[in-house]
């Protein structure tokens, strides 16, 4: 080592540091060249983004259950019918269908001349073949079995006709092949070969061959889904020539790609993000109507099917009068106030308001609507008295103490359980809220150990299923086994109901029983809908148009959307900047800001090095 | 040094080597069946933790979905969640003995395929946002603890222990929103709000793609040096304030030496060691990635695909992810101790 050593070192410091500077800039400069030149080379096709719903695992339509996944599917197979604005079937692959006098043939015309995108024809066959397979395979029955439970055959005479034979009359038949709720229709040709291997089967062998108004072209596992616009498609061709979905596993990054141009389309914002947007003149926010509810299930006495008790809930619950007291006891226009920010509607009727034709409200006669003084009277009345402490008594000196379960993964809950309990409070009833997660709580209800437990249910455009998990057929067996029972509500002209409503092809009637059938849910205060949570959502009105399907309603909400139609329909706005232009903007700030940082940086090393240099010789 | 051993081999590296060379033997088969050990019961407490979960994968998958009994039934078959837990346990032991991770009914996916294409990002994020961390870190905190007390060292603890006990995913959103919303005081989107390549761009080593998923880094990087380079600046810090004062840098004074060279070549590989263990525990932990911060940004690496196996629970691709990243820690833990070994003769002579 030598003396000369350490000033030498210094300045090749001080050297490499402007080195560094220097190379900084550089790649400040190469990253926003590239970027510009990626853009630029870009052969600027129309891309239409949007958020993916959820995650996307896979797009195998036997084994998909995720929305993000089943959005795309509806875009890229075909189905016999779609749903028009209004949620009523109209015609797709099928161009009619006819029906037996006996209501257990349907008969189907295919539309002609269709071909997959690989060329090959589209027929009634590979329609025939779809619903076989999901009949008698079960691994493809994974997803959309419940729906072909009652076919008894499924054949193609020719290539334009289908017939689809029940065992039971089947009112909801054309809601069973329809886009994203309902089953797509795969191309035999390319699917039989993956039959013996479907259940690891992830179909990404892109571009995936299949017929709708986009071609699966592209996807990165929880990144983005791509498809390109079927320019020939029959209904017409997409306005956009492609289409991507990108998923972001927070709604805030989401909600920042939609204002910084990298989304042109969000939904399921929260009510501070939603209001956030609101004021920003480029950015539209709309709500649109619910598809589901969130209630509480008071435990009316879980029973199995032959009628033996099962778990540990409060037997009190049993009661009617505690249960319509506890529904009177809740001031449920106040949790959408609070809960919601007003972006709600009250809870009521069983189906959500997203589904009109089959939305039902109570009559004022029949409606209990938040009344605390009733429903202490109804208490006393029916012999609870209120006991010291302030909480009732049964009369048998049981005091009127019950658990309320809710999600601990789920906000909402959290925030309306403090509700529920001071109301509770009011009438002399006391709540323990246990926090639990998901499955513990589901495995709770299952076993009957429960006594309150937030719920929430959403439903497609057709309700049989809803319907069902409140009939006495899903509660379990003995063994506690082969339940499905949302909360052992068990009525049995309620059961009538749901088996007559299964058969009625006449649309209102059939929203008629099931107009009644509600009703007895209702009265029967098992579910307490507190709310219909509107879907709060956001649209770049300088980049799209026509995103939105269905007029605004009287009470300022839209209708349903679905990825589908929006999709299919939409169109980029008047002198809305093409991916390039928007990848060239962001990219001329990256460099605009960065090389903005890396001046700061240089400047405050400048002037440390400077001070540093005058103060050398003190520190030596 | 053991006395007790015969000096074996002496011609190839004088006479004191052999019985080191032996007892090195002898240490690296102990901190070998040491980590053998810790292997195994992390086997065992992996199955067992996940095991206990009170879950029903079947439920969770089909939440939202009319799904029938006997599809959830023939869904429980295909997993295998219908075997009896030893029954599981002897399978799950088996499969990872022999490289096989299990089957992500999530992603329907080998767990290793998902693992292996999970690896790249993460070690991208956490391998470039812990350099930088230990460089600036070691760089603030080796300046610091040579003056303590002046401006830079007060400044420097000031501002890294504030951004240590910053909440990781609080500050994410903070950056996210400031330079990724275009929302925040007219300033425009700067950086992307998340993922890691932008749609559209070719892929493999073209510069573009290489440039646009550096774009991508900055924020999520940038996130955890802020929370991770605090420990460096502690820890580097600390160490040379405890060798300051040792009459060795008197020495190196005396022959006329620069203050900064003094620093630079005695005193900071003294003061190097502690640091050598935390790399290396963040090096293991490095794998896992960052949950929160991967989260946040939708960086699609192990420690989101961690947080979406649990949202089911997908409780094969936990216990592989588990395996994967204990066995990460424990390795490195391993790599520490044989480093600790070349650099410090002290733990030569225990």
């Amino acid at each position: 080592m030598t003396l000369n050593e350490g000033p030498t070192r210094g300045l090749r410091r001080r050297r490499s540091v402007a080195a560094l500077a220097a190379a900084a800039l550089a790649a400040a400069a190469m990253m926003a060249g590239q970027l510009a030149g990626t853009s630029a080379q870009a052969a600027d096709p129309t891309t239409l983004t949007v958020q993916a719903d959820t995650q996307m695992t896979t797009f195998n339509p036997f084994l998909s259950y995720y929305d993000g996944e089943l959005n795309i599917l509806g875009a890229i197979y075909p189905t016999l019918t779609m749903l028009d604005d209004t949620g009523t079937p109209e015609k797709y692959l099928a161009d009619s269908w006819t029906t037996s006098s006996d209501q257990l043939t349907w008969t189907f015309k295919i539309h002609p001349g269709l071909k997959w995108s690989d060329g090959e024809p589209l027929t009634a066959a590979d329609a025939a073949w779809t619903f076989n397979l999901i009949m008698h395979n079960a691994t493809a029955a994974t997803s959309n079995g419940s729906l072909v439970a009652n076919f008894k055959s499924v054949t193609a005479p020719d290539a334009t006709t289908l017939v689809i034979k029940t065992k039971q009359p089947q009112a909801n038949m054309l809601y069973l092949s329809v886009p994203v709720s309902g089953i797509p229709i795969v191309p035999e040709h390319i699917w039989k070969s993956h039959v013996s291997g479907l259940k690891n089967y992830r179909n990404m062998d892109f571009p995936v061959v299949g017929y709708g108004p986009f071609v699966l072209t592209g996807f990165k596992t929880n990144q983005f889904a791509e498809m390109t616009a079927n320019k020939d498609f029959f209904l017409g061709a997409p306005h956009y020539d492609k289409v991507v979905t990108n998923y972001y596993s927070n709604s805030d990054a989401a909600a920042a790609a939609l204002t910084s141009g990298e989304l042109d389309q969000i939904g399921g914002l929260t009510p501070a993000q939603f209001n956030a947007m609101s004021s920003k003149s480029n950015v539209m926010t709309y709500q649109t109507q619910s598809s589901g509810w969130t209630a509480i299930e008071i435990n009316p006495g879980a029973k199995t099917r032959t009628g033996k008790p099962l778990g540990t809930g409060n037997p009190i619950l049993s009661d009617i009068r505690v249960r319509q007291a506890i529904a009177l006891g809740v001031n449920r226009p106040e949790l959408v106030k609070k809960v919601l920010d007003g972006n709600g509607i009250v809870g009521a009727g069983y189906l959500p308001p997203g589904y009109p034709q089959f939305f039902w409200k109570p009559s004022p006669s029949q409606s209990l609507d938040y009344d605390p003084a009733r429903a202490k009277q109804l208490l006393d009345q029916a012999g609870y008295k209120m006991g010291s402490n302030g909480v009732r008594v049964a009369p048998d000196g049981k005091p009127l103490e019950f658990r309320l379960g809710i999600h601990s993964d789920d906000a909402t809950d959290a925030a309306i359980a403090p509700y529920l309990k001071e109301w509770m409070t009011a009438i002399g009833i006391k709540l323990t809220v246990n926090a639990m997660s998901f499955d513990q709580l589901n495995n709770d209800l299952a076993k009957g150990d429960w006594d309150i437990l937030m719920d929430g249910w959403s439903t497609g455009p057709d309700p049989t299923y809803l319907l069902s998990i409140q009939t006495c057929g899903t509660l379990p067996e003995d063994n506690g086994s082969n339940g499905n029972t949302d909360a052992f509500f068990c009525n049995k002209k309620y059961d009538r109901l749901y088996a007559q409503q299964q058969t009625q092809f006449d649309a209102q009637a059939r929203a008629a029983t099931i107009a009644k059938m509600q009703s007895i849910l209702y009265a029967g205060n098992a579910d307490l809908i507190l709310f219909y949570k509107n879907g709060l959502d956001a649209l770049r009105t300088d980049q799209v148009s026509d995103y939105l399907q269905g007029a605004k309603q009287s009470d300022g909400f839209y209708p349903l959307q679905h990825g589908f139609a929006s999709w299919w329909k939409a169109q980029p706005a008047a002198g809305a900047a093409s991916a390039s232009e928007k990848a060239s903007e962001q990219s001329s700030n990256a460099f605009k800001w960065i090389g903005l940082g890396v001046l700061v940086v240089l400047v405050i090393g400048g002037v440390v090095v400077l001070l540093r240099r005058r103060t050398a010789a003190e520190r030596e | 040094m053991s006395v007790g051993l015969p000096l074996e081999a002496p011609t190839v590296s004088g006479p004191e080597e052999g019985p080191e060379r032996s007892d090195f033997w002898v240490y690296l088969a102990r901190k070998i069946g040491a980590a053998i050990v810790s292997f195994v019961m992390l086997l065992v407490v992996g199955f067992v933790i996940f095991s206990l979960m009170p879950s029903d994968p079947v439920s969770a998958l089909t939440r939202g979905r009319p799904t029938s009994d006997a599809q959830m039934n023939h869904l429980r078959q295909q997993l295998g969640l219908d075997h009896p837990l030893w029954e599981r346990f002897l399978t799950f032991v088996g499969h990872t003995l022999t490289g096989d991770l299990g089957y992500s009914y999530e992603y329907h996916q080998p767990v290793s395929t998902l693992i292996a294409d999970r690896l790249w990002p993460t070690l991208l994020l956490m391998g470039t946002s812990t350099l930088i961390s230990i460089w600036l870190g070691m760089w603030l905190g080796i300046r610091a603890g040579w003056r303590p007390g002046s401006a830079l060292d007060r400044g420097a603890s000031a501002v890294s222990l504030a951004l240590w006990s910053v909440p990781t995913f609080w500050l994410g959103l903070i950056l996210l929103v400031v330079f990724g919303s275009g929302s925040v005081g007219g300033m425009p989107a700067i950086f992307p709000a998340g993922g890691m390549q932008t749609h559209g761009t070719a892929g493999g080593l073209a510069p573009s793609h290489i440039t646009d998923v550096a774009w991508h880094l900055v924020l999520p990087c940038l996130t955890l040096v802020a929370v991770i380079f605090a420990q460096y600046v502690t820890i580097m810090r600390s160490s040379i304030i405890d060798e300051r004062g040792n009459p060795y840098l008197l020495t190196a004074r005396a022959k006329g030496l620069r203050d900064e060279v003094v620093r630079r070549k005695h005193a900071v590989p003294n003061a190097l060691l502690p640091s050598v263990t935390v790399i290396f525990l963040q090096i293991g932990g490095m794998i896992g990635g960052a949950i929160t911060v991967e989260v946040v940004y939708s960086w699609p690496g192990l420690g989101y695909l961690t947080f979406t196996a649990l949202r089911i629970p997908d409780l094969q691709l936990l216990e592989g992810t588990f395996i994967v990243f204990s066995a990460a820690v424990i390795v490195c833990n391993l790599i520490a101790d044989l480093l600790y070994r070349a650099l410090d003769p002290r733990v030569r002579r225990q």
